[in-house]
């Protein structure tokens, strides 16, 4: 029993290493959800080429279970016990090193505003409800793994509602104000429409609405605008 | 459901002569102000025992104000739910469903509190306007006699008499004080009661120390009695001293006894919300299981209920345009058990052309949860020159062109409404669902010009 001790690491070791290196098919999930019911809900729901890597219930499992499997998307739950109380957002900035690497797809079932801005504006990369159907968490899950942002309806309204709806002056800061057609998107989007349907109506590919939605969120994330720190502000934000 | 006659509270109340006693007591009792005062003077005649008693209930009984917080406070029992009832809206509401048994009989009972209490309080008749005056002059009446009897000849103890005098007056003015910083400190500690309860305070002292220093010194030589307060003095600050971080020790003490209990009834508050709300829902849900639909109508409507409790902007003033779109949603969501999810940008006060645009997009609502499939979207946005709104459904759609002439509810009431307010209406359709737009410029004046060519565009829409 001993003598065989150092061998295991060896054929131990590349285990966890290759599906983050070398194959790029399946998509490798950490659900981060306080919870139990739900995580295995979702576990349920996610389709098959998207794995589960791993599960936490607190902040600290949370930044522990992220920094040790590496995976591609972290399903975050907003409310989640432990840490010093921050929750998700303390869940991002604990994974600070690797957002690069790993995106961050909030879940929440609170729709208000400082739920759902703080973590966008901490890192998370989309944000959806928990009353999402399968398909469409699968297909969200897909999308942030590509890099791509997701914006429910909820959350482009809460975009148009701090940006404004008046669209940008050549003289104002790129940063702080949505294009045109930044703002068309992001009606569409609040509308109900699928990026499907928002590309079918401006006559543009998905890839162009997807490129636009990721520059709003950047936006979203970066911006010190004005209106944007006021109204967060007057939701208690920041 | 009879019910005994309920007695109004025990409470002391806001009409009185000296604390409110008799007048509460006798609101408690429904016996006659009058009756009541006069047996306690009877009483306080009998060896003293109407002052006892009297002094027993002011300690014991709340003023009014104090029990009505106190009350407000308190969550409402499960055995109470006229308290409850109005607050919450969700699930008595839900049509088809068996409603809270006894809801109208509650809030009947609640109403008739209502106007007993109204009742107390017009029967509020000032009982006696000027009774400080009345003190007064009893106070003066009496010092004369005293010194008239004194005039007559007739040996008055006044090196008693005074010193005892001042001793109860001081007594009064610090028990008085007592009454009303417990008052006081639960309105608000505002800097002005806490100055004039001090000011009391200190006078009160002044006078029962003034007053037993007299007496202990026999009413003798200044000298006598400087040298006694001067030695009461140095004793009192012995004590204070020894006592004070005792006494510090007590007041926080109290301090986070208070913040406790502050804590404990937010606490109660909840769980009241918690138990009228979702734990009903709960179990109106398990009674239904086989009806997937009621179930689902069931936890929509419990989940809009406890998110604008939860979430709810105590800022927010009411009667704003999002908030019809909400309840028209709503309304829809329990009527035909479908999810309608509402996001609005900008928001303004509610007006009476708003009030068609909200009457078209429960319309349009209504249409799209019975003919379209999954989550019916609506979407406001108020900008400076109009409010729109956007009904979107994933339905298999159909062709505006082609509904008939006598279906009331696409050309009546969506397209018909709008246009008569100076409003803009359009339905484009197609095989991935129906969106239903409405829009609404915020000046009649201003949509009068345009409400021709937005009806061109409006329909140049609909037709490709």
């Amino acid at each position: 029993m001993t003598i065989p001790a150092p061998g295991d690491p060896v054929t131990g070791n590349p285990a966890p290493v290759n599906p983050a290196a070398g194959n790029p098919s399946p998509i490798r999930v950490v659900i981060v959800d306080d919870h139990a019911i739900f995580r295995s809900g979702l576990k349920a729901d996610l389709d098959p080429d998207i794995v589960v890597a791993g599960e936490a219930g607190t902040v600290e499992e949370a930044i522990a279970v992220i920094a040790a499997r590496r995976p591609d998307v972290v399903l975050l739950d907003v409310h989640l016990p432990g840490g010093r109380g921050g929750g998700g957002r303390e869940v991002l900035a604990g994974s600070a090193p690797l957002l690069a690497t790993t995106r961050f797809l909030a879940l929440s079932v609170s729709d208000a505003a400082e739920d759902v801005v703080s973590v966008i504006r901490a890192g998370a990369r989309g944000y959806v409800t928990k009353t999402i159907s399968g398909p469409e968490i699968s297909g969200a899950v897909r999308r942030v793994a590509g890099g791509d942002a997701v914006f429910s309806p909820r959350l482009a309204g809460f975009v148009l509602d701090a940006f404004g709806t008046a669209p940008a002056d050549i003289a104002d800061d790129e940063l702080d104000r949505l294009s045109a057609r930044e703002l068309e998107v992001m009606r569409l989007i609040a509308r109900g429409y699928s990026y499907k349907e928002v590309a079918k109506e401006l006559f543009i590919s998905i890839k162009t609405v997807e490129t636009h939605v990721s520059a709003v969120l950047r936006k979203l994330q970066l911006s010190s605008r004005h209106e944007l720190t006021r109204w967060a502000a007057e939701r208690r934000l920041l | 459901m009879t019910t005994p006659p309920v007695r109004p509270p025990l409470v002391r109340s806001s009409d009185r002569v000296i604390a409110g006693v008799c007048a509460g007591l006798a609101n408690h009792l429904g016996w006659p102000v009058r009756m009541v005062r006069i047996g306690m003077l009877v009483a306080a005649l009998a060896g003293g025992a109407g002052v006892a008693f009297y002094g027993w209930l002011w300690i014991m009984v709340p003023t009014a104000d104090e029990s009505a917080r106190r009350s407000a406070r308190r969550p409402a029992s499960p055995i109470a739910p006229a308290v409850s009832a109005p607050d919450m809206p969700g699930t008595p509401e839900i049509p088809g469903t068996p409603g809270v048994p006894g809801s109208p009989e509650s809030a009947g009972s609640a109403e008739a509190a209502g106007r007993a209490r109204q009742g107390s309080w017009r029967s509020k008749v000032p009982g006696m306007p000027f009774g400080k005056e009345i003190l007064l002059g009893a106070g003066l009446l009496l010092a004369a006699g005293i010194l008239i009897a004194r005039l007559l000849g007739v040996d008055v103890p006044l090196g008693t008499l005074i010193p005892v005098a001042a001793i109860l007056g001081g007594a009064a003015i610090a028990w008085m004080q007592l009454d009303e910083t417990r008052r006081a400190g639960l309105v608000d500690k505002t800097k002005a009661d806490q100055a004039g309860g001090w000011a009391r305070l200190a006078a009160g002292l002044a006078l029962v120390v003034a007053g037993v220093l007299v007496m202990v010194s026999g009413s003798g030589s200044w000298e006598a009695t400087w040298l006694a307060l001067l030695a009461s003095v140095a004793v009192l600050g012995g004590v204070a001293l020894v006592l004070l971080p005792w006494g510090l020790k007590f007041w926080r003490d109290l301090e986070t006894e208070r913040a406790g209990r502050v804590r404990a009834t937010e606490r109660a508050e909840i769980a009241a919300h918690l138990h009228d709300s979702v734990l009903q829902t709960l179990a109106l849900i398990q009674r239904r299981a086989g009806n997937e639909h009621d179930v689902i109508r069931l936890a929509r409507a419990q989940e809009r209920e406890l998110r604008g409790w939860l979430y709810r902007d105590a800022d927010k003033e009411s009667g704003q345009l999002s908030e019809g779109i909400e309840a028209a949603a709503a309304e829809v969501e329990d009527t035909l058990g479908h999810a309608v999810e509402v996001v609005s940008v900008g928001d303004c006060v509610m007006t009476q052309r708003h009030e068609a645009l909200v009457q078209a997009a429960r319309e349009a609502m209504l249409n799209a949860a019975r003919h379209g499939g999954g989550t019916v979207s609506v979407y406001l946005e108020v900008t400076d020159d109009a409010a729109e709104v956007f009904v979107k459904d994933r339905g298999p759609g159909f062709d505006p062109e082609s509904v008939p002439p006598d279906r009331l509810g696409v050309r009546e009431s969506i397209i018909g409404r709008m246009n008569r307010h100076g409003g803009t209406a359009a339905i484009i359709s197609s095989p991935d669902g129906t969106e239903v737009r409405l829009r609404l410029p915020v000046t009649a004046a201003a949509s009068a010009g345009t409400a021709a060519a937005a009806a061109n565009n409006s329909n140049g829409e609909a037709k490709p």
